[in-house]
């Protein structure tokens, strides 16, 4: 089933001397419970295409649909909205909320979404059970390592039971023992759970694991290649 | 959530947040405290004008109050009394007659109204016999062949009846009162000379001592170089009802003191039966009915009750004899309310700088929250409530401590008597009781809250206008 479509987009900056073509007639569909990474140099247009998929930015021309809804015609209140219902993130420096326990940061978005108590704690031990975490639930990220505190960026970012997961290099602040850990918790959801994991990363070992990898060059995709 | 992670936000930086609390809690402690200071003053200054100086309400015949004319006393007198009694609330009347003249001591003379009294009734309805001054005299309680009046201790001083003295007893009490002994020695050279007057003895007073010294020490030396010169006489002149002068001797019942200047310099009393005699009046005829209530809050409604029963009669309620009483019991909530609010816009000033640093520092962090489905609602929730807790905690703090300082305070009253003159001239005791009313609390509350939510409205608005892309990219 298809959850994601991209209809050649382009996102251009204005810069203050030269536009910038930072993605130039991208199309790409995704389907449910995908692995896919998306590779390329610096510079290659990753993360304004993660940006733009996850409606944190606006493309230039061309059109983004989730499951059938065109992100750029939601006001913004919407967007957010929509964001939370549909779309998991998990970003390169973690970005847990430094004053909640590992727990409470699972449980943010759901009990942004109202859960009743009881689900939100289930489903909370769960994944953080499911990252290897159980035992740290009520440990502040200050008190976790770097590996530790992405698992449970990965935890918080399916909490809600989302369409696709956007990770920008997850594994980029990570020892390389660590980034294996954790792109085996995240393949093991994505089986799991089936969800799709749209991630960017130049690191081959994670390149390796992905099902689908994307290569990107000058803002358009130079290769899609499916390894399954 | 949103509840939890405002409160746990706060500590995040302990420094900042407990120097933000601490500046509410100062503010809202200086703000309650001196609130509640001006309160129990003006608050005694109403106790003392209804408890010695007029009561609650007064009846006299039409047109006295305009020329106090002798012949204009209160007619159907028994008919007024009871029908005042009759009204719920009314706890006690006492009559009175009111005569304006002149009392004269051998060197002095000082314009006075003399007031006729029954003792018995009066100590019903005023505690001016719990006010006479040690040594002085008594309540017109004592036997005595001659006419006794009552005097204020003002009029004392006015008319040199108090006269000031240095001895070895009054040393040695200064002495043990902490006067230091340099201070004592130094007066010791004035043994034996006599002032006859209150200003003699301060110009002494100034030539011998800084200004410095006498401003500490020189009312305590004035209170033991007090002296009363008994049996003292004075001759109280007057118009009788025919408007023919009249004049008597009378010999003093003793002083009172009720740190009011104005009162205690015009105020004589005397025996209504000896002042009824020498007016030529009946004895039983008065001209003005005071009416004591059971409880001031009542004061308009009985007071129109006794309006309205007694057409042809002048009724007048405190606060329309005092109107600087009434205005004040109704200007101090409104002064009370700008003072607490121009307090809490210093404040809010403090809030909003840090909070603004808060959304400076946690961009990025905002920018994750939009980004993971944090809607600007919340976002702009999360950080107000940061705001007020801010405030609240500085704010429950420092009532609480105000609360405590005040409870301790008004035991013992804080003692302005450096200012006592100036007070007194006003008739506010220096002697304050702090007092304050718990529904403050809830006012200040009330605001202490607004503030909060207030000053966090520009600082959440920054955080409302953050780009969530931008935000994930600083550092």
């Amino acid at each position: 089933m298809k959850i994601l479509e991209l209809k050649d987009v382009h996102k251009i900056y204005d810069g203050s001397e030269v536009e910038v073509h930072a993605i130039n007639g991208i199309s790409l569909d995704f389907q449910e419970a995908e692995f896919a990474a998306i590779v390329g140099p610096s510079g290659s247009g990753k993360t304004t295409l993660l940006n733009l998929i996850g409606g944190l930015d606006k493309p230039t021309s061309g059109e983004i649909l989730i499951d059938g809804t065109n992100l750029a015609k939601l006001k913004s209140s919407r967007l957010i909205d929509f964001r939370m219902r549909n779309i998991g993130f998990v970003f390169q420096s973690y970005n847990l909320i430094p004053v909640l326990t590992a727990g409470e940061n699972v449980e943010f978005i759901m009990s942004l979404q109202k859960w009743p108590r009881q689900d939100r704690e289930e489903r909370t031990f769960e994944l953080l059970k499911s990252v290897g975490l159980g035992s740290r639930i009520n440990s502040r990220p200050a008190k976790l390592s770097g590996g530790q505190q992405q698992r449970v960026a990965v935890a918080r970012a399916l909490a809600s039971r989302p369409k696709f997961v956007l990770a920008d290099e997850p594994t980029a602040n990570l020892d390389s023992k660590s980034a294996t850990t954790l792109l085996e918790i995240m393949e093991e959801l994505n089986r799991e759970e089936k969800i799709t994991f749209i991630f960017s990363t130049h690191d081959p070992r994670v390149v390796k694991m992905a099902h689908r990898v994307i290569t990107l060059e000058d803002g358009k995709v130079i290769s899609d290649e499916n390894k399954h | 959530m949103i509840w939890k992670t405002a409160w746990k936000n706060i500590w995040r930086n302990h420094i900042r947040s407990v120097v933000v609390i601490s500046s509410v809690v100062v503010g809202i402690f200086a703000g309650v405290f001196s609130i509640a200071v001006m309160i129990g003053a003006i608050n005694q200054r109403i106790d003392a004008a209804l408890n010695e100086e007029i009561s609650h309400i007064q009846v006299t015949a039409k047109d006295f109050r305009t020329n106090y004319d002798p012949a204009l006393t209160i007619k159907d007198s028994e008919k007024v009394i009871s029908v005042i009694n009759s009204i719920g609330g009314v706890e006690n009347t006492c009559s009175r007659i009111i005569i304006s003249g002149m009392a004269n001591t051998a060197t002095k003379s000082a314009g006075v109204q003399i007031i006729g009294i029954d003792p018995e009734k009066e100590k019903k309805i005023f505690s001016l016999n719990k006010k006479i001054m040690a040594g002085t005299g008594d309540f017109f309680e004592r036997e005595s062949r001659y006419n006794l009046a009552l005097i204020g201790q003002d009029l004392a001083k006015e008319l040199n009846i108090i006269r000031y003295y240095v001895d070895s007893t009054m040393l040695a009490e200064l002495k043990t009162e902490g006067v230091p002994e340099d201070i004592v020695h130094r007066l010791s050279g004035l043994t034996g000379e006599r002032f006859t007057s209150e200003k003699l003895f301060i110009k002494k007073l100034k030539l011998m001592f800084t200004t410095k010294e006498a401003a500490r020490y020189g009312r305590i030396i004035r209170e033991k170089a007090w002296s009363f010169r008994e049996n003292s006489k004075l001759t109280l002149t007057f118009l009788d009802k025919d408007n023919y002068q009249v004049g008597a001797v009378f010999r003093l019942a003793g002083i009172y003191d009720i740190r009011n200047s104005m009162f205690e310099q015009t105020n004589v009393f005397v025996k209504n039966d000896e002042l009824t005699r020498l007016v030529g009046i009946t004895e039983d005829s008065f001209h003005k009915l005071i009416v004591r209530i059971d409880d001031t809050d009542n004061t308009d409604e009985i007071t129109s009750s006794i309006r309205n029963k007694l057409p042809g009669y002048e009724v007048l309620s405190w606060k329309d004899l005092q109107p600087d009483l009434a205005m004040m019991t109704g200007l101090v909530h409104l002064y009370y309310a700008i003072f607490m609010i121009i307090i809490l816009a210093a404040l809010a000033f403090g809030i909003v700088n840090t909070m603004l640093m808060v959304v400076l520092e946690r961009t990025k962090e905002l920018g994750m929250l939009t980004a993971i489905g944090m809607n600007k609602k919340r976002v702009f929730s999360m950080i107000m409530l940061e705001s007020v807790f801010m405030s609240l905690i500085g704010g429950v703090v420092g009532m609480i401590i105000s609360w405590i300082v005040i409870q301790v305070t008004a035991r013992e009253g804080i003692n302005f008597s450096k200012y006592a003159e100036g007070f007194e001239a006003m008739g506010f005791s220096a002697h304050i009781y702090p007092q304050i009313d718990p529904i403050f609390f809830i006012e200040v509350t009330i605001l202490i809250i607004l503030t909060g939510v207030i000053s966090s409205v520009y600082p959440a608005r920054k955080a409302l206008k953050l780009d969530p892309a931008d935000a994930l990219r600083t550092e």
